[in-house]
């Protein structure tokens, strides 16, 4: 059976589940009909409001995305280069990394209260060192034996680092690339939620004020559909890339 | 300057090793190594396996410094043909080459010399063991070495492959003079490609003796050849066993 036809008779088979518990259920609050939300769905779609919150979102998305990937890249090689720095900043990535979101959200807010900046500097203070760490660990686990090879024959600096290192992490920052992506719009649209004055976490935040549970379903369900496209996409697109720097 | 003091007696001293000790903790790897490798000549250091030969051509090509002792050296530019090709997994052939030398020119007359043009545009997993110990060989010969460091190159091929990649050298080496120091434990290897054989010890690792094999022919088939292999394996034996 063709994979495609698979993946729609798990959705189907989703749907179903989700009818029948939405029945045993019977309460709108909790869990809406799919019926509902499908038509809630295509009435918010219908309304600017949505589209506006929805453009907000993938901006945030996409500059997080941005400068997670070009700063993490850039700090995890430059300390990957070196031990000193790497035994350094390790403990504090590290550490970054173990924080919760929403102590960064709590921090955020002291600053910055409610507005645009909030979610934008969460979103890269969560994602970030993932980054950064998986980038300096590719440049460290890079072949000594492939730069001794450089060496003997006197290749400049720039050839090394773009031929050999760059060479070695591009799985690496394809995998973070690809780990960024999957987490990039929960991170966004919770901070949005928390400490946002636009996008789609806020129009959740507005549905969950006014008990609108089947608008909360509807914008979740525009959430994953967006991010699930945007994913496939840069995974298609990176998988591509990876392909020229396949060993055969 | 080496050079100077070598000119003066008529000869080019490449590299100069004058007491040279290496320890790895508490082991004694080198003790008080002296021998000098000129111009024009081709040595092999054999010796048994794990006695530090590849240390000792890692500390002539520069990649090993931790030792006392000195190390003088006057080549220009070196070829190193590594135990294992270390070819950049994600590169073609040719850019492999390209990597040490942005000649293309050189770069397909090496292909060609080596036998692997239409090969160029290989990644180094789609070829043969032999192949790749090839662009290993024509990457270290690319940019006109005067001095050849050979780190036990034919370890994993087999003895088709080893002559041939032999010949090749050989010929490069007719066509153009250079200087080759070859680490090996084989006999067979170090006659065929060395004037000169520096005979080791195990560790802590000393000169046994030293033989000149300049005027044995380069044959495997040959009579004097065999005679003088056997007659180097017998001094092996003996020596070997008095240490």
């Amino acid at each position: 059976m063709p994979t495609g036809v698979k993946y729609v008779i798990g959705l189907i088979a989703i749907l179903l589940i989700w009818a029948v518990v939405s029945l045993i259920i019977s309460s709108d609050l909790i869990l809406p009909s799919p019926v509902k939300v499908i038509g809630t769905i295509f009435s918010e779609l219908s309304q600017q409001r949505t589209w506006e919150a929805l453009g907000t979102t993938l901006a945030k998305v996409g500059i997080v995305m941005l400068i997670t990937v070009i700063f993490g890249v850039f700090f995890g090689f430059l300390i990957g280069l070196n031990d000193t720095l790497y035994d350094i900043f390790r403990p504090a990535i590290l550490i970054m990394q173990a924080i919760p979101i929403i102590t960064w959200l709590a921090l955020v807010m002291f600053i910055w209260g409610i507005g645009w900046t909030g979610p934008v500097v969460v979103s890269i203070l969560a994602l970030i060192p993932q980054t950064i760490l998986s980038t300096a660990i590719g440049v460290r686990t890079t072949d000594k034996r492939l730069t001794e090879v450089a060496k003997v024959y006197k290749v400049r600096t720039g050839k090394v680092i773009r031929d050999i290192y760059f060479g070695s992490i591009i799985p690496q920052i394809i995998g973070a690339i690809q780990v960024v992506i999957g987490n990039v719009w929960k991170v966004v649209v919770v901070s949005e939620y928390m400490c946002g004055d636009d996008g789609i976490g806020v129009l959740i935040a507005w549905a969950r004020q006014s008990v609108a549970a089947n608008r909360v379903y509807a914008y979740t369900f525009i959430v994953i559909t967006i991010g699930l496209i945007v994913e496939n996409s840069v995974h298609r697109y990176t998988k591509k890339i990876l392909e020229g720097w396949e060993a055969a | 300057m080496i050079n100077e003091s070598g000119a003066q007696n008529g000869y080019v001293t490449l590299v100069k090793l004058e007491n040279v000790s290496k320890h790895f903790e508490k082991l004694n790897i080198f003790n008080d190594l002296s021998f000098e490798i000129v111009a024009g000549q081709s040595v092999a250091l054999l010796g048994p396996s794990g006695c530090g030969k590849t240390t000792l051509i890692r500390m002539i090509a520069d990649l090993d410094d931790d030792y006392t002792g000195k190390i003088s050296r006057n080549y220009r530019k070196i070829g190193y043909v590594f135990q294992e090709p270390r070819l950049i997994p994600w590169k073609s052939i040719y850019d492999n080459l390209r990597f040490v030398l942005e000649d293309d020119e050189k770069i397909n007359e090496a292909l060609k010399i080596m036998k692997l043009d239409g090969f160029q545009d290989y990644k180094p997993a789609k070829l043969s063991g032999g192949m790749r110990q090839r662009v290993n060989l024509a990457r270290a010969l690319l940019d006109e070495p005067d001095l050849l460091l050979l780190d036990e190159p034919f370890t994993s091929l087999d003895l088709h492959t080893k002559l041939s990649i032999i010949e090749d050298i050989l010929e490069g080496r007719n066509q153009r003079t250079f200087s080759m120091i070859i680490v090996t434990h084989d006999v067979r290897e170090a006659l065929l490609m060395a004037d000169r054989i520096i005979l080791l010890s195990n560790k802590p690792t000393r000169i046994l003796e030293e033989l000149d094999v300049s005027q044995v022919p380069k044959d495997i088939m040959n009579a004097e050849f065999l005679k003088k292999e056997s007659e180097i394996l017998n001094t092996i034996v003996r020596r070997w066993s008095e240490v």
